[in-house]
């Protein structure tokens, strides 16, 4: 059974904690706890900047999607931001029927969302 | 010996499965209506939606309905024809009006956790209803119908 440490890898990208999911689906209750949990621990630094990839994710349910909306408001809370990368179609169809393409912002892939932390500000 | 048409075929019957409340016997029983979807040739697509429909129901049943007692139970009820899979899935909760489920879309709602997979089943099965005051979901979803994300 994956914990925290299997279940999410979390690496340092310039300044960016880059944050991949090791599973192609997150349904059982203990993995979407560890997948949980393992963000969670990253809001206890103010100000940590994430980028999540689910390159890779086929399958998730939506209490994955309540896990996200906490640790976003975790992160937001502490000065930090959650973004998201690398969804497969699928998956975003869940995001955009949910309107939740519209709390978090949405990149291509991991680098595109590394990058826009590091771009001057929208005016 | 005559040749059995898709309706008398014994596994186009409904299949009923009785299952104490853990998450973990959802897997358990998901493998079998996923493979007659593909068995009878179900896109990619469509096996995604039911798989989907099916796990959100079974879990909203067993945290929302059962609320996690291992003493009661959820009641699956399911059958795969050529045409359209149905899905029943019942728990034995205080059952609930779907009604008064908050729009998890609206602005106000977007940062609650909870309440998006009624309307991922809403969205993704072509007909969904309830019975029994809440207690039962009732999903269909049809093989050639389009739309409703899938």
């Amino acid at each position: 059974m994956p914990d925290e440490t299997e279940i999410i890898q979390i690496l340092d990208r310039n300044g960016v904690k880059l944050a991949r999911i090791r599973s192609d689906a997150i349904l059982q209750e203990s993995e979407v706890e560890s997948f949980g949990r393992a963000l969670t621990v990253l809001a206890e630094v103010p100000g940590t900047r994430v980028v999540l990839s689910f390159l890779g994710v086929r399958q998730l349910t939506s209490l994955v999607l309540g896990k996200l909306i906490l640790v976003h408001k975790r992160l937001v809370e502490s000065g930090g931001e959650l973004r998201l990368a690398d969804i497969d179609p699928h998956i975003y169809e869940m995001f955009a029927i949910t309107h939740l393409d519209r709390l978090f912002r949405i990149f291509e892939r991991e680098d595109e969302a590394i990058a826009s932390y590091h771009a001057a500000p929208e005016a | 010996m005559p040749s059995s048409s898709p309706e008398t075929d014994s596994r186009s019957e409904w299949t009923e499965k009785v299952l104490p409340t853990r998450l973990e016997l959802i897997r358990v029983a998901e493998p079998e209506v996923l493979g007659r979807l593909r068995e009878l040739g179900y896109t990619e697509d469509q096996r995604f939606a039911v798989r989907l429909a099916f796990e959100e129901a079974m879990v909203n049943a067993m945290k929302h309905g059962n609320r996690m007692d291992p003493a009661l139970h959820v009641v699956l009820n399911y059958r795969v024809l050529p045409d359209r899979i149905e899905i029943r899935v019942r728990d034995e909760g205080p059952g609930f009006e779907p009604h008064l489920v908050p729009d998890p879309t609206c602005d106000e709602n977007l940062n609650r956790p909870c309440g998006r997979g009624i309307m991922l089943m809403r969205s993704y099965m072509d007909e969904v209803s309830y019975a029994y005051s809440g207690r039962e979901v009732c999903m269909v979803k049809y093989r050639k119908r389009e739309g409703g994300g899938a």
